[in-house]
């Protein structure tokens, strides 16, 4: 793992704004108001907010999916202009390769992209050999997307993004279309394989979105809070809760302060939006 | 299919034939309409001549070849011109121009620059057959789900590569149904092309199973040997057919489930 030789953040957001223009009627949306953010190396950093708070936009900018209107965003203090391996991604709908199989599919960044580049096939082969076993595929990695449930396939898509070794684990929404019971699992293997009960500086950074206020708090070391329209950063909150996580910290009074204080922060917000269901446009989150 | 189910697809084929039979037998003799057991009479000394079967290979020959270039620009000029805005601003307008230009109404300029052979009737046929190509294939690159290319550009794949591995393999549905829609329009206008050409007869014919309709049809008026190409060419394009959804069944067997 690469170490920065500056001691500034590894991720840093300054005055970001991004509006994009709508189609047909050209009016101007406004996506993220000025944001400043500054992520530290090791960091699992998780950005709840309602739909159209510009989360997701927040993510794509970190990724170079997309860039700000105004403002920069900053890994190690470099501007970012495009995505990179260095900064990888996992999606809410998988984003698995539908034509590869599972094992395939985690090969695919070392074998086509520049952080395999180096390695011979054996070498590639028992890394993701390793990544297969760490999210727990064992016995499925000749099977194709298609065949495995919702579950599977997002834990092949962690798979994919580690074997890759990036530097930034940048993840949109990971667990929202799975059911309960398969989210508390994964939420647990994630932290597992984040490097929770290891060595603090072996941990790489990770960025989190949800909308799913109990994940935020049982995951992350700061959980961001974001309002929509225009969509801006309203409170920081640091997680004191001790790790590794276990599910007795769900029932820590602290766990439940802070999941309440993050509630009532956007409460109003979505019992608005909630109401207002389908009269107003978002502008995608 | 079963065997026990399958003469009941033929009942109606078969009740047609018959009624053509009886109709044709209460023409007089010299209506020259073809009838059926005269059609299967000269289609048994056409095959075992050799003359039918040469004649199909050379058609075939020509389809293949002219097919094999149309893909091949096809294909990469679709790719580009579906990832990259810029490549489609520029060839759009050139392609959708010469796209309503009917193959056959280029058969003028292909005789006159290529002679009445072989390399007119493949022109006339990767023509013919490079627009439904090129517009699926640019339709199926704009179709492939953003996340995938999103997620290959996240894992630090090149432009490039990711064109290749990812973008190619997702739009390859739409690409097979713009080869099957050419490869039928490719075997429509090798007939056509091969049936004006073949009018060039007496040593500069061009050959093919067109030339050999057009020669029943002008020196010898034998409507029966012209049924029995018409049959031949209905089904050599369904055995391409055929062959060409097993091939996408055998390339794709993910795609069923995921479309």
């Amino acid at each position: 793992m690469s170490h920065p030789a500056t001691t500034g953040p590894k991720l840093r957001l300054d005055a970001v704004r991004k509006t994009f223009t709508v189609p047909r009627s050209g009016a101007e949306v406004v996506a993220v108001e000025t944001a400043d953010l500054a992520i530290e190396a090791g960091e699992f950093l998780t950005i709840v907010g309602p739909s159209g708070c510009g989360k997701s936009t927040i993510l794509n900018m970190l990724a170079g999916l997309e860039l700000p209107t105004g403002g920069t965003v900053a890994m190690d203090g470099r501007k970012i202009t495009g995505p990179a391996a260095e900064r990888g991604m996992v999606f809410q709908d998988y984003a698995l390769f539908p034509w590869k199989t599972v094992f395939e599919n985690i090969e695919f960044g070392l074998r086509y992209g520049p952080h395999g580049k180096g390695l011979s096939t054996a070498e590639r082969r028992s890394r993701v050999a390793r990544c297969v076993e760490l999210v727990g595929l064992g016995g499925s990695e000749q099977k194709y997307p298609h065949e495995l449930s919702g579950g599977m396939r997002q834990r092949c898509g962690i798979a994919r993004l580690v074997a890759n070794e990036p530097d930034v684990l940048l993840m949109d929404e990971p667990f929202a279309a799975l059911d309960a019971q398969t989210r508390i699992i994964l939420q647990e293997e994630l932290l597992r394989i984040w490097g929770e009960t290891g060595d603090r500086a072996e941990r790489r950074t990770v960025v989190f979105i949800t909308h799913a206020i109990d994940e935020a708090v049982f995951l992350s070391d700061r959980v961001v809070v974001m309002s929509a329209h225009p969509g801006r950063i309203i409170e920081i909150l640091d997680v004191d809760l001790p790790r590794p996580r276990t599910d007795a910290t769900r029932t820590r009074p602290e766990f439940q302060a802070l999941s309440q204080t993050i509630w009532n922060l956007i409460r109003d917000e979505v019992y608005r939006a909630a109401t207002a269901a389908g009269s107003a446009g978002g502008a995608g989150d | 299919m079963s065997t026990t189910r399958w003469p009941r697809y033929f009942i109606l084929p078969v009740a047609l034939i018959v009624l053509w039979q009886l109709w044709g037998m209460t023409l007089p003799a010299r209506s020259r309409a073809p009838v059926p057991l005269d059609v299967l009479a000269s289609a048994v000394e056409l095959v075992a001549s050799g003359r039918l079967p040469m004649a199909i290979l050379q058609s075939l020959g020509r389809v293949g070849l002219g097919f094999l270039v149309a893909g091949a620009i096809a294909l990469v000029l679709g790719l580009l011109m579906g990832f990259f805005r810029p490549v489609e601003r520029n060839l759009d307008p050139i392609i959708e121009s010469f796209r309503p230009v009917a193959p056959i109404a280029l058969l003028p300029l292909a005789i006159l620059w290529l002679g009445t052979g072989t390399p007119a009737a493949v022109f006339i046929v990767a023509y013919a057959a490079f627009f439904p190509m090129i517009v699926n294939t640019i339709a199926g690159v704009k179709g492939v789900e953003r996340r995938l290319v999103q997620a290959a550009q996240t894992l630090g794949v090149p432009q490039l590569t990711i064109l290749r591995t990812v973008v190619l393999p997702a739009a390859l549905p739409s690409i097979f149904v713009g080869v099957r829609v050419a490869m039928g329009l490719a075997w429509m206008s090798i007939i056509a092309a091969e049936l004006a050409v073949g009018s060039k007869g007496g040593g500069g014919g061009s050959g093919g199973v067109g030339e050999m309709m057009f020669v029943f049809y002008a020196y010898y008026i034998e409507l029966d040997s012209i049924v029995v190409c018409m049959i031949a060419v209905g089904l050599v394009a369904l055995a391409i057919d055929h062959g060409l959804r097993w091939l996408q069944r055998w390339l794709m067997p993910w795609a069923e489930q995921y479309r």
